[in-house]
């Protein structure tokens, strides 16, 4: 799958180069590397608009940039698509690098990066990447799951109390209604619970 | 007071504001070697930076927004970490600025809706820190007047330092941050301040010392010292005549980089809520009442769904070890460990009302 998509589409890089780091002159070894440097951001105000109007696979930032904060907001609030972050750590910075390993990194990279070191790092933090974003997606939906089974139950609870019915006749009513008027059932409990709110 | 012979060295982080004058202070005038310890301080260029480096150890505690402790502790962003509040050191000083022409049509009554139906787009407005004080500040500014922050506007976060520089390259409509910031875009004319984070909540709580909670549990006795030296430092720093120097202070190139009348500015000119780092006490004593209202914030914008916010709170703010602290300095400790505070828009905090938690009186403003 990695072979494919470097060999048809290449990477697409964003670099971070706002502190005394020479992120620059990675831009070669990159693209060496086979990746493609779409982008170079000089402060957090142009890395917004370059990852809303490039749309890279990878941003690629130091430690130490002021920009990490502005990352986070994208990653923690979801306003774009999060996207896998490289980071370069000071030298024996790694008990940072492995605490540090957040909802939008990925990656860490200590220092005097060789351009051979580079590939499978990036590589790495793209499959971690894609890895995370699954299992991120999936614990999304079960926790949708239980919510939608929380509004349900409310909605039964209400039914056999103001109708008097059993649990299990409840249940058959509201999957009755919900056919009926073509409404998932968390949809049609959520607005019972609602509207029983209204009537007190 | 006896000098033990040997210092005990602490690494503090702090970020680029005039609220770090605590740890400034405390190393300048020496109160540090009066606890025995050495403070070394070392600026960090982010929040995430103070945060990592917080997990890490390579700081043993930091001057740090008070969300940022407890997004850290729920692993908001970050895998969890057990942290500890040991003192709030300092309450207002916050503001939001808005371009000049918007904040003339702000200030002359036009609602934010109005100014944003005008540009034909949702505002975009910078923060400083995902889970921060910052964030909060400006959601809640926004959700008092209508404007949904996560729908109708476009909330992004740009480090303070390039406040200015967003703005005058039009970026943003405005921004919500600590000073000297918004004195630096007033004076480039590139913002005006419109809103005084006092007028959101008076009296809010702002940075606080954060540290592992490992530290504040294995060395009590030195979270317990680290504690009496800001806490002489924030009621040195309340003398009005003692600003001109801490200005001085920060001003210095380590530190915040920035001339000391721009740091002064602000500091005395304040209408709303002036900055407060002591006020006898009432400013620094780690409020579990204060902590929750964070958690309910989280809570209202989507950021967190756990349960037993009261028992996170209790096991993050260090209320004994502050008490323990404040009365070996002959600081006061507050009647009532609840304080009470009317918001902008008229909820009271705590809520007493004992319904489910309130969001505000425009509870529909919710995630």
């Amino acid at each position: 799958m990695m072979a494919a998509m470097t060999a048809s589409t290449p990477l697409r890089l964003l670099l971070v180069n706002d502190t005394d780091r020479p992120m620059a002159q990675l831009h070669a070894a990159l693209t060496a590397a086979g990746y493609l440097v779409v982008a170079q951001a000089q402060g957090a105000a142009e890395l917004l608009q370059l990852v809303d109007s490039q749309s890279p696979d990878i941003i690629i930032i130091d430690t130490e940039s002021p920009s990490r904060d502005t990352l986070e907001q994208l990653a923690l609030m979801g306003h774009a698509a999060p996207r896998p972050v490289v980071m370069f750590a000071e030298q024996g910075g790694l008990p940072a690098i492995q605490a540090a390993v957040s909802a939008g990194v990925t990656a860490y990279v200590v220092d005097q990066v060789a351009a051979s070191r580079l590939a499978p790092i990036i590589d790495m933090a793209r499959v971690k990447f894609e890895e995370d974003a699954r299992l991120k997606k999936r614990l999304l939906q079960m926790e949708e799951q239980l919510a939608e089974r929380k509004l349900i139950e409310r909605a039964k609870g209400i039914l056999m109390e103001r109708r008097q019915l059993s649990e299990a006749d409840a249940y058959a009513l509201l999957r009755s209604q919900a056919m009926q008027s073509g409404l998932r059932l968390a949809e049609l409990s959520r607005q019972l619970i609602n509207s029983s709110k209204l009537l007190g | 007071m006896t000098v033990p012979a040997c210092l005990h060295t602490l690494n503090l982080g702090f970020v680029a504001l005039t609220d770090c004058a605590p740890l400034v202070v405390a190393q300048r005038l020496g109160l540090d070697r009066e606890m025995g310890l050495q403070f070394c301080l070392h600026r960090q260029p982010s929040w995430s930076a103070v945060r990592d480096k917080l997990i890490s150890g390579q700081l043993d505690a930091a001057h740090a927004l008070y969300g940022l402790v407890y997004g850290m502790q729920l692993g908001l962003g970050n895998p969890p970490c057990d942290m500890a509040i040991l003192m709030t050191l300092n309450q207002n000083g916050q503001g939001i600025s808005l371009a000049p022409a918007l904040a003339d049509a702000y200030c002359q009554g036009a609602s934010l809706m109005e100014i944003s139906q005008q540009l034909g787009r949702p505002l975009a407005l910078a923060h400083t820190f995902p889970t921060g004080t910052h964030a909060m500040w400006l959601y809640y500014w926004l959700a008092a007047q209508g404007v949904h922050p996560l729908r109708d506007a476009r909330c992004v976060v740009i480090p303070p330092a390039q406040m200015s520089d967003a703005m005058q390259a039009g970026v943003l409509d405005g921004f919500c941050a600590g000073q000297p910031w918004h004195a630096l875009a007033q004076q480039r004319g590139v913002a005006s301040l419109v809103t005084d984070s006092a007028v959101i909540w008076p009296n809010h709580p702002e940075k606080v010392l954060a540290c592992r909670r490992e530290l504040a549990q294995q060395q009590p006795d030195v979270a317990g010292r680290l504690v009496q030296a800001l806490l002489l430092a924030c009621h040195w720093l309340d003398q009005p005549e003692n600003h001109a120097l801490a200005a001085a202070w920060l001003a210095a190139e380590d530190c915040l980089a920035m001339p000391a009348e721009l740091i002064l500015q602000h500091w005395t000119a304040a209408d709303a809520g002036p900055l407060h780092f002591c006020d006898e006490g009432r400013v620094n004593y780690p409020y579990p009442s204060d902590a929750l209202w964070f958690l309910q914030q989280y809570r209202r914008w989507g950021m967190w769904q756990g349960n037993d916010a009261a028992a996170v709170v209790a096991s993050v703010n260090q209320t004994a070890l502050y008490e323990q602290a404040a009365r070996a300095c002959g600081l006061s400790l507050p009647a009532v460990h609840d304080r009470h505070s009317v918001l902008m828009d008229g909820s009271h905090w705590p809520d007493y009302s004992g319904s489910a938690p309130s969001v505000g009186a425009l509870s529909q403003y919710t995630h």
